[in-house]
């Protein structure tokens, strides 16, 4: 479902942009793909004004001309103390084309008191498809604020996995995705909670006619973390959807609150959910430690099961 | 290579186990009959260190070494491994992380053609002829010196059955390893022939005997509580 950390590293060296604290250590584009810095698409694409709303002081600009041959990478990185990055992001992928970005952003270090704030758009014009893995890996002192909206046109197919098993200490993680006619898209959102304050806001807007949407949020709260989740789903068209909300609370230290919510505006939509918050038993505990695990390792187990579930 | 000494054990304050000797030697397979709630799952598991279950008295060695007070995982190092009756399902965890967690060597599931398990849930929606053979792979895999084996026949057809003793045999009892078969219907005796067979009743080893057949004679004709009286013993 999503990559693995440690093709991290990877990523980053083959990355189309990579950007370290401030400083845009490389930006490779092709004939099929245009990347370039944020500030330099606002002054050469008089048309990119629209989507970044105001000129935009670092971030990157994507543009997915034509099929592209290999998978797109991002990689936006603190490596020093206090940096405070404020990204603008864009990425327009035009029609029919298929393609799967690997998106990386992460702090190098555990103690970097970094601030990541991130204002994305991604626009998938008709017939496109998107596998997008967004995986990040952060430090216990960082604030982290990565707020995405995703604008699918008619006939698009979306798949996004946030994957974050390294949280920072505040978490605000806002995505909304406008869905056209016929469009498809599947959310997965999966955070390992660590001594985290951790907020998840993500709306899905059914606004054309048969499109629908599948959002999967899997929480784990452990080591003193509260995270609050608000999951939404409002059905503005002959549509579906479905919200499946799990948490799984590790210690007796932290809280989990699940709030999905449906909005339904159109008689010919269907919109359910599910929510539950659980526990680890003792009975699985015991189990795994009558096969030799410590208690350690069979909680990781388990939470590593419950979160690729 | 076991020895429980006047074991005593409870379960939120009330006693199971009431005294309970055994001793098992390497090599051999005993049988441990007795009617349900007689205290046999619950000798079984506290062997092992499940922590749910609380030592009042008593002592529990294995290979001469006092365990009664380690750690469930510090006994599977040891050599000692449980079969549960009825093992948890753990969703999300796919049969094979475990496999690969606990074995060394490659998985005895691909030789012995159970390779289908390996992507499943563990445990999850598994038959119950499917959680005995998973049960025995996780076995295999632990290399162990004692298997305690709890009511590994039940839910098994008489072909199932001939399977899983197949394969205890020949993984296990022709490699030396010592065998604890904790059984209320005792047809898997039969196929393994224990060296000795014991009865439990009300939290206690009131009958040890060579002949299991005698035993369960005894036990068909006049009931458990009889078997003090019978002249198997």
């Amino acid at each position: 479902m999503v990559m693995k950390n440690a093709n991290s590293a990877l990523l980053a060296k083959n990355a189309n942009y990579l950007q370290i604290d401030h400083r845009v250590k490389n930006v490779m584009g092709s004939k099929e793909v245009i990347v370039l810095p944020s500030p330099a698409a606002w002054e050469k694409f008089a048309w990119t004004r629209k989507y970044f709303e105001e000129k935009p002081k670092e971030g990157y600009f994507i543009w997915v001309r034509k099929q592209p041959s290999a998978p797109l990478s991002t990689c936006v990185t603190i490596a020093s103390k206090k940096v405070s990055q404020n990204l603008r992001n864009l990425a327009v992928i035009e029609k029919g084309i298929k393609a799967q970005a690997n998106v990386v952003c992460n702090a190098l270090e555990n103690n970097l008191c970094g601030r990541h704030f991130a204002k994305g758009k991604l626009i998938l014009k008709d017939g496109v498809s998107l596998e997008y893995n967004h995986l990040h890996k952060w430090g216990q002192k960082d604030f982290v604020s990565p707020d995405y909206d995703f604008v699918l046109g008619k006939n698009t197919k979306l798949i996004y996995n946030y994957k974050n098993l390294f949280p920072p200490e505040n978490l605000n993680l806002k995505t909304t995705i406008f869905a056209g006619e016929n469009s498809n898209c599947i959310l997965n959102f999966v955070v390992n909670g660590q001594n985290s304050k951790i907020e998840i806001k993500d709306s899905v807007f059914l606004e054309g006619e048969n499109s629908n949407s599948i959002v999967r949020l899997r929480l784990v709260g452990k080591k003193k973390s509260q995270i609050s989740a608000i999951s939404k789903i409002i059905a503005r068209a002959p549509s579906r959807g479905h919200l499946d909300c799990q948490g799984l609370l590790v210690d007796k230290f932290s809280k989990i609150s699940l709030a999905p919510e449906l909005v339904c505006e159109n008689n010919k939509a269907q919109i359910t959910h599910e929510a539950s918050i659980g526990r680890i038993s003792e009975e699985q505990l015991t189990y795994l430690r009558m096969r030799g695990l410590s208690e350690k390792e069979a909680i990781d187990l388990i939470i590593s099961g419950f979160l690729e579930k | 290579m076991l020895k429980v000494k006047n074991l005593k054990a409870k379960v939120e304050e009330k006693e199971i186990l009431k005294g309970v000797d055994l001793e098992i030697k390497r090599g051999e397979i005993q049988a441990l009959l007795g009617p349900n709630g007689s205290g046999k799952s619950v000798l079984a598991q506290t062997i092992s260190g499940n922590p749910k279950y609380k030592i009042t008295k008593g002592e529990v060695f294995f290979l001469e070494k006092n365990i009664t007070r380690l750690s469930p995982e510090k006994r599977v190092k040891l050599g000692i491994v449980s079969v549960w009756q009825t093992p948890p399902e753990i969703k999300g965890v796919k049969f094979s992380s475990l496999l690969e967690k606990i074995s060394q060597k490659q998985t005895e599931a691909e030789k012995m053609d159970f390779s289908n398990f390996l992507e499943r849930e563990l445990n999850v929606g598994f038959s119950g002829g499917e959680k005995k053979i998973s049960e025995l792979l996780q076995v295999l895999a632990l290399n162990p010196k004692l298997v305690i084996f709890d009511e590994i026949d039940s839910g098994l057809d008489i072909k199932k059955l001939q399977k899983v003793a197949k394969i205890i045999k020949k993984e296990l009892v022709e490699k030396g390893v010592s065998i604890l078969l904790i059984t209320h219907w005792g047809q898997i005796l039969e196929f393994l022939k224990p060296d000795w067979t014991s009865v439990m009743v009300d939290g206690k080893i009131i009958c040890k005997a060579k002949d299991f057949r005698k035993v369960l004679k005894t036990i068909n004709k006049y009931g458990y509580e009889k078997c003090k009286q019978c002249s198997a013993c």
